[in-house]
């Protein structure tokens, strides 16, 4: 399969204008009317618990109480909307979202991109094999274990990091967990644990590729191992680069909840409350539903504007967008 | 590709090696650590002799774990949450990508980008929140298994794969007279056994691991799942660790009288990541062809 090939994404998407359809509508409905029949059920389900909760945005413009439900509550107008811009708070976890998801696109982003090329330049085939199966292991652990493995072996007593920190280095043991910023970094190196692995099977996949013959012309005219990465193994695999830059910054906002609410504690707060743990936070538990809808409203907003912008300036500067 | 490596190459190749195998190492090391803290005894733990395997070889985290029986309950609970939630799933991915895969299929557009919106945009935690709880489906998992029944992604997965198929097969058996349902039932699926194994360990990881949606949608402490039931294990400590910190209590002093001593934690720790740990090294080269065909999609 051929993963790096624009035009095989923009195709199985499904969208293709050029199929022709032809002949009498009520025909083509009823030859397939057993496809509708499993269809439909789907629909349904993603009309009621996708578009329902869609439509229950409403609720930011209203004061929902459940006796009234989503239609029957009090239209407020933008008084939610005008708390959340007068709210200090709104806007530091507006900002620990924004520069959280910055940090992960600097250091997190580029991982898998170097891992994968430097798989590719492995030789010995079961090592390789080795080292890849183990690299995908993360992948498969749960945020809540890699909270308490993390809490584990960053542990100030007992930690192994700690151990060595205080028997090899002869230094005081760091709190990590309870320190700003050790917190910032402990999310960060956490994210690239978990995912780097994972990551690579789509650039190893675009690697394998690259026509052969491109190395061999390249080794000919004299280029090393480091001309050869770079001006072929790269360029060969940007498109992939570019999509998942796409997706990346598309879900910027949304950030994994599961991972900052999994390290999350009462001593980091400052720097580790984010949109989606303040909704739920606020929200469920604090059962102030209509303004922490809007805050998510605003995530949502801006993740889907996000989205369009990179695949515009993407598509704009050559490269093949996702829609 | 043949060639002779220069000096220079080898040394690479050489460091290169080294540097992948230290990196894989990390990967595996914390939970081979955690492996050997459950089976060590709480005094080699706290003075951090245990590095790697066991000291004071002992099986009573095991054995307290079972005593206290929650985290067993709990994984009865997430084997059924997984597999009713994991056959729901596939019936339901089938359903949905068969029929989007047909060109001739009068709207499959629309249907398409209906499907596909909700990638890109949703309704966000609350108004899910309330749709749910207005259905009566809190406290049943029925709220879990529903608002998790098909997975986009995995949708187009499945449906990439079905357009891969070659269609002369399904002509012909249309020929004979077979309908859509009598197609997709002998002709197709039996031919999508490996796309069907591949999204069946999707899911079935997704739901053994799933935390949040259990932890807002069931709060029966009985009809918990594993990742839930050890969260609040590994909370207590945590939350215990830094109380202890801000009142000047010695950490060291304080774990040994812990809620939750290590070794246990550790242990639950096991019990909740073995069962995928296991079954991960047959089945990888299905996760790893499974993520390629979900990658064209982009």
């Amino acid at each position: 399969m051929d993963v790096s090939k624009p035009s095989d994404i923009s195709s199985t998407i499904g969208i293709d204008s050029n199929s022709k359809q032809h002949g009498n509508l009520r025909r083509d409905i009823y030859r397939d009317r057993y496809l509708y029949m499993l269809l439909l059920p789907i629909l349904v389900f993603y009309v009621i618990f996708r578009y329902v909760p869609m439509y229950g945005l409403v609720i930011a413009f209203k004061d929902f109480r459940f006796i009234d439900g989503i239609i029957g509550s009090q239209w407020v107008g933008l008084q939610h909307f005008e708390r959340m811009f007068r709210s200090e708070q709104f806007f530091r976890i507006v900002w620990n979202t924004f520069i959280l998801n910055v940090y992960q696109l600097v250091f997190q982003f580029p991982v898998p991109i170097i891992l994968a090329i430097l798989l590719n330049e492995m030789r010995r085939k079961y090592l390789k094999r080795t080292v890849q199966s183990l690299l995908y292991v993360p992948h498969f652990i749960s945020w809540v274990v890699l909270g308490g493995i993390l809490i584990a072996i960053l542990s100030p007593s007992t930690g192994i990091i700690n151990i060595i920190l205080v028997r090899v280095f002869r230094v005081d043991p760091i709190f990590f967990m309870a320190d700003r910023f050790w917190w910032v970094v402990v999310f960060i190196v956490s994210g690239i644990w978990k995912t780097a692995g994972w990551g690579t099977i789509l650039y190893l996949a675009a690697i394998t590729s690259i026509d052969p013959q491109l190395y061999e012309a390249a080794i000919i005219d004299g280029a090393n191992k480091w001309r050869q990465i770079w001006h072929i193994t790269v360029p060969g695999i940007s498109s992939t680069i570019g999509i998942l830059l796409i997706l990346n910054v598309g879900g910027f906002l949304e950030i994994s909840f599961e991972h900052i609410f999994m390290l999350q504690n009462q001593r980091v707060m400052r720097v580790a409350d984010v949109i989606p743990t303040f909704v739920y936070r606020a929200g469920l538990q604090g059962a102030q539903f209509s303004y922490t809808t809007g805050v998510g409203f605003f995530q949502s907003f801006v993740g889907l504007v996000l989205i369009w912008s990179v695949n515009k300036v993407i598509k704009k500067t050559g490269g093949s967008g996702l829609f | 590709m043949v060639t002779t490596a220069t000096t220079g190459e080898k040394i690479f190749y050489v460091l290169n090696n080294i540097l992948l195998m230290t990196l894989a190492f990390i990967c595996v090391y914390p939970m081979l650590q955690i492996v050997a803290t459950s089976f060590s005894s709480s005094r080699a733990i706290v003075s951090g002799e245990v590095f790697l395997w066991p000291v004071d070889f002992n099986t009573d985290a095991y054995r307290s774990l079972i005593r206290d029986g929650q985290i067993f309950r709990a994984f009865w609970n997430t084997v059924l949450v997984t597999g009713v939630g994991v056959t729901l799933n596939m019936i339901a991915t089938i359903m949905a990508a068969y029929p989007l895969s047909k060109n001739r299929l009068r709207g499959r557009n629309v249907f398409i980008w209906f499907v596909l919106f909700t990638m890109l945009f949703n309704g966000g935690i609350i108004p899910t929140y309330i749709v749910v709880r207005t259905l009566g489906l809190i406290d049943s998992y029925w709220s879990v298994w529903f608002l998790g029944l098909v997975s986009t992604f995995n949708l187009f997965v499945m449906k990439t794969y079905f357009q891969s198929l070659p269609q002369s097969l399904e002509d012909s058996a249309m020929i004979d007279g077979a309908n859509d349902i009598v197609i997709l039932l002998r002709i197709v699926l039996p031919l999508s056994l490996p796309v069907i194994a591949t999204l069946i360990l999707f899911y079935a990881v997704g739901h053994w691991n799933s935390y949040m949606n259990v932890l807002i949608y069931i709060p029966s402490p009985s009809r918990q799942t594993l990742m839930v039931v050890l969260r609040r294990m590994i909370n207590t400590v945590q939350e215990q660790m830094l109380i202890g910190q801000a009142d000047g209590t010695e950490g060291l002093a304080f774990l040994q009288q812990a809620l939750t001593p290590e070794a246990i934690r550790a242990g639950a720790i096991v019990i909740a990541t073995i069962p995928i740990m296991t079954i991960y090294p047959f089945l990888q080269r299905y996760f790893v062809k499974g993520a390629l065909i979900g990658s064209v999609k982009g």
